[in-house]
């Protein structure tokens, strides 16, 4: 004799017509997900194995050296001896100068930025981000606790809320316009550093102080109120009770913000970012033309060879190749965002 | 800094403290030694004033926007004035005239191609024989295209009579500028330096143009325009006798369509008439007039030789075309991916899918146009050439970089946007919501759909409404692969319009903004197009803040 189906099996165990629909809907909500993450996933792979390429080589030292120490060169393409050459822009000078009589009517095609590497974009980005990250940092932490500790509801609390809230809305390019109208032109920085760090600071501050008042007020008020019950100050209790507790909270969001600031070109083009200029930041005279330089950025060189060059293979290289140092950069800043927070998350519970 | 404060605060007053009774210590008001602060009072204000940072900027962009923003109004009234005076407005009502004519060239064209295509497609002529049939055709279309040319010629001569008197009051503004600049220099220069300014200043001579005297050899040109539109109009009417018959019955139809056109022209030549007649050039420019042109104009022209246009209706439509399409490609992913994570998925899945998800919008946007322009435009376009995708309006795609282009990757940046927020807001339902619907006996389905979803609409909505945002604003995707072409979308194409290449307000900005003069009318309108934006992300914000505040459902 068969066993008797249990009480489950007989309700749940047949397959009803809702039951169908529900598994149909439930594919297909299924699809929808992994057809979005699909998508990025290609185009991470489509940039991280053609940049690959170029970024990377089958014989050691297995990195390109060269593409990431060297500056932004015009690529010459000619044939000689029935051999198609490449070269770029210093070499072929050379080579020119030695070779005079046969160069003669001799066809050169040549590509703009082609050549060489990305050095000098690379050591604009870290120095814009670096900037624009500590004075957001300093303005959005002091923000934050006035907002966790110290604030009060109140028609200036509300109206710096609702500020707070705009101002992340405001899109990428109206703080570039602003940052042009106001410190380009009107305070006469120039196309500059300093400029391109107050617009980026600026656009993210919003991200930093919501951020980091969450993590201030993720401390409990047990920490507060046992400082403040042994004597000490409001300040002392912050100092010692609540930012130690809050901090790496607050180092995750500005790790967020990070990748937010690398990954905008739009401030920054009229503000900060050069096509081209043959001068490392660092050679500079005295310390006010440092912060009054404007540098190559990475983000901005993507723009320019996307847009600026024709799409052929002598230019396909350095297109991939830049794109995807930026791609994985930014990529691995906010992973590391993302992984920080998951383990904070398991660190701290209160 | 701060901490140094502190402690001289603290030690300015541990002297006193011993000799006073602690209940006396306790009550005592204590006086600051910082304008009348304690040392917290003071830290606290120190805080309060880089909160207010925020404030502070924001009314710093307002004002910088709205200040060089403003400044177009005037700019562009003197534009239009001089448009108006200089008789640029005479010559462009009567280019009307002419260029509805070459259209009608133009349609005889087309029924000429579609003529040379039977003759050679169904009757297997050659190409040489099949243009010698249609030698009579020609003849015709010939000399109805050469009816045209005494208004070409006259057109031309009132051209370049109003672009001389354009160039001369081009010249005297730029010179009024020059002296302008000498007169402002001379507030901060020494007095030697001031004469000599004076001296550059006076030797400027700006003339003064008087258009109501330049204007006078464009009027004189009306009778002799009433003249070559009489005998245009015989002679076209002579011509149009002689239009040919076809065999085919559909070029028949189209030629009759011809022949209404052609009626139609007379029709607007009579009307050009009229409003030319009516033309009056002292006829004062409004103001309000001025802020139409950019409110509603369909024309973004600048730095032509003939007349600078800045209407902002192509770029919004673009924009919004572009944001309706991404959104309706990343509302329902988003919310379906939100939906999945928060309500199907299991435990270890959710723990993966939710970060990955996020993670997307850390793609820097500018990689997404390089992607757009290396990949994914081509693989569209091929994909809108395969024969089995015919019956798709507007396949196949006439370029690759167009509006759906950009509205794909744009879809895929709105996406963690709109999951996150609608996936909290989904969370955010309260679990005794959920479980009665169980205890009601509905499957997992019918909670979702009939009380998870509607409890938690709002979010989803806000969701929307912020994505909507960030797509708006979203500026490298669409300056690289939205096809940069000012022009507003031509609806007679149906649905394939949204295969057109189209130009958008935050691209026209970072196009345009590194080029252009400062202060000049162009640099003005792109800051007004600036403003235009930051209206519409404000208006979004509070649209979606209102949403979120008037449709929360109150737990308990």
């Amino acid at each position: 004799m068969k066993p008797a189906p249990s009480a489950f099996a007989a309700i749940f165990g047949r397959p009803t017509p809702a039951k169908r629909v529900e598994t149909g809907v439930f594919w297909l909500l299924r699809l929808c997900t992994y057809f979005v993450l699909l998508c990025a996933a290609f185009i991470f792979w489509d940039i991280g194995s053609k940049g690959g390429a170029v970024v990377f080589q089958s014989s050691a030292p297995f990195i390109n050296v060269p593409f990431l120490t060297e500056s932004p060169e015009t690529l010459n393409v000619f044939v000689r001896d029935g051999r198609e050459q490449t070269m770029g822009d210093r070499a072929f000078r050379q080579f020119k100068a030695e070779h005079a009589a046969e160069m003669k009517g001799v066809a050169v095609e040549t590509y703009v930025y082609s050549a060489g590497g990305i050095f000098p974009n690379i050591a604009g980005t870290v120095l814009l981000v670096l900037g624009s990250i500590l004075i957001a940092l300093v303005l959005g932490v002091l923000s934050a606790i006035y907002l966790s500790e110290y604030a009060t509801e109140g028609p200036f609390i509300r109206f710096l809320r609702l500020s707070i809230v705009n101002l992340a809305g405001v899109p990428s390019i109206v703080f570039g316009l602003f940052g042009f109208g106001m410190f380009v032109i009107a305070l006469d920085f120039g196309v500059s550093l300093l400029a391109g760090w107050l617009t980026m600071a600026f656009m993210v501050l919003p991200i930093i102080i919501t951020a980091s008042e969450e993590a201030l007020k993720a401390v409990p008020q047990g920490y507060r109120e046992g400082s403040l019950a042994l004597g000490a100050t409001k300040f002392q209790t912050i100092l010692t009770n609540v930012l130690p507790y809050a901090l790496p909270g607050i180092l995750t969001s500005s790790v967020l913000a990070i990748a937010r600031v690398a990954g905008e070109t739009a401030p920054i083009m009229f503000t900060a970012a050069f096509v081209m200029r043959d001068e490392l930041p660092w050679q500079v005279q005295k310390w006010t033309d440092f912060i009054f330089q404007g540098v190559m950025a990475l983000p901005y060189h993507i723009y320019v060879v996307a847009s600026k060059i024709p799409q052929n293979e002598y230019t396909r290289d350095v297109q991939y190749g830049t794109a995807f140092v930026f791609l994985f950069t930014v990529a691995a800043i906010a992973m590391t965002a993302v992984i920080l927070r998951q383990r904070l998350r398991k660190k701290y519970q209160w | 800094m701060l901490t140094l404060l502190f402690r001289m605060s603290a030690t300015t007053e541990t002297p006193s403290l011993a000799r006073l009774a602690t209940r006396e210590v306790l009550l005592r008001k204590r006086r600051g030694w910082f304008f009348g602060m304690t040392g917290d009072q003071f830290v606290k204000y120190v805080f309060q004033g880089n909160a207010a940072v925020s404030i502070i900027v924001l009314g710093l962009i307002t004002f910088t926007i709205f200040k060089d923003a403003v400044g177009f109004i005037p700019m562009n009234h003197a534009n239009l004035a001089v448009y108006r005076l200089a008789g640029l407005e005479y010559v462009d009502l009567y280019r009307e005239q002419v260029t509805a004519h070459s259209t009608m060239s133009r349609y005889l064209a087309g029924i000429r191609a579609r003529q040379l295509d039977i003759l050679m497609q169904k009757e297997g002529l050659a190409p040489a024989a099949a243009m010698a049939r249609l030698a009579a055709y020609d003849g015709f279309a010939n000399s109805f295209a050469d009816t045209i040319n005494e208004q070409e010629t006259l057109l031309g001569t009132m051209t370049d009579l109003v672009t001389a008197v354009k160039e001369r009051q081009t010249v005297a503004q730029d010179l009024a500028v020059a002296k302008k600049n000498l007169l402002g220099a001379m507030s901060g220069a020494t007095p030697e330096r001031a004469v000599e300014l004076q001296q550059q200043a006076d030797a400027i001579q700006i003339e003064v143009i008087d258009y109501q005297a330049e204007i006078k050899p464009l009027l004189a040109l009306r009778p002799e325009i009433a003249a070559t539109n009489a005998s245009q109009m015989t002679a076209m009417k002579e011509i149009l006798g002689q239009a040919p018959k076809f065999a085919d019955a559909e070029l028949n139809r189209r030629m009759e369509k011809f022949q209404g056109f052609v009626q139609g022209y007379f029709n607007e030549a009579a009307v050009v008439a009229e409003k030319m007649a009516a033309w009056d050039q002292t006829k004062p420019v409004g103001r309000l007039e001025a802020f139409n042109a950019f409110a509603f104009g369909r024309k973004w022209i600048t730095a032509s030789f003939w007349q600078d246009w800045y209407g902002i209706i192509p770029l919004l439509t673009g924009s919004l075309l572009i944001a309706f399409l991404a959104l309706l490609l990343a509302l329902p992913l988003g919310v379906a991916a939100a939906i999945y994570v928060n309500q199907v998925a299991r435990p270890m899945e959710q723990k993966i899918l939710k970060p990955y998800i996020e993670f997307i919008a850390a793609i820097p946007s500018v990689v997404l146009g390089f992607f757009g322009i290396a990949m994914l435009g081509e693989t569209l376009r091929r994909l809108s050439q395969l024969p089995a995708l015919d019956w798709v309006p507007g396949f196949p795609m006439a370029e690759r970089l167009n509006a759906t282009t950009a509205a794909c990757l744009l879809a895929l940046m709105a996406i963690p946007t709109i999951f996150s927020l609608a996936e909290d807001a989904i969370n955010n339902v309260p679990r005794s919501f959920k479980e009665a619907s169980f205890a009601l006996g509905a499957t997992r389905l019918q909670t979702i759909i009939h009380i998870i979803v509607p409890a938690a609409l709002s979010g989803i909505m806000a969701a929307m409404l912020l994505g909507f945002g960030r797509v708006v604003g979203e500026t490298m995707v669409v300056l690289l692969c939205a096809g940069n072409r000012i022009q507003t979308p031509d609806l007679s194409a149906g649905l394939g319009v949204i295969f057109q290449p189209v130009h958008t307000m935050t691209g026209i900005i970072a196009q345009e903004m590194g080029e252009v003069v400062r202060n000049s009318i162009h640099y003005r309108a792109l800051f007004m197009v600036g403003a235009v934006l930051f209206l519409i992300s404000l208006l979004v914000n509070w649209l979606a803040q209102k949403i979120v505040r008037r449709y929360r459902i109150s737990i308990g």
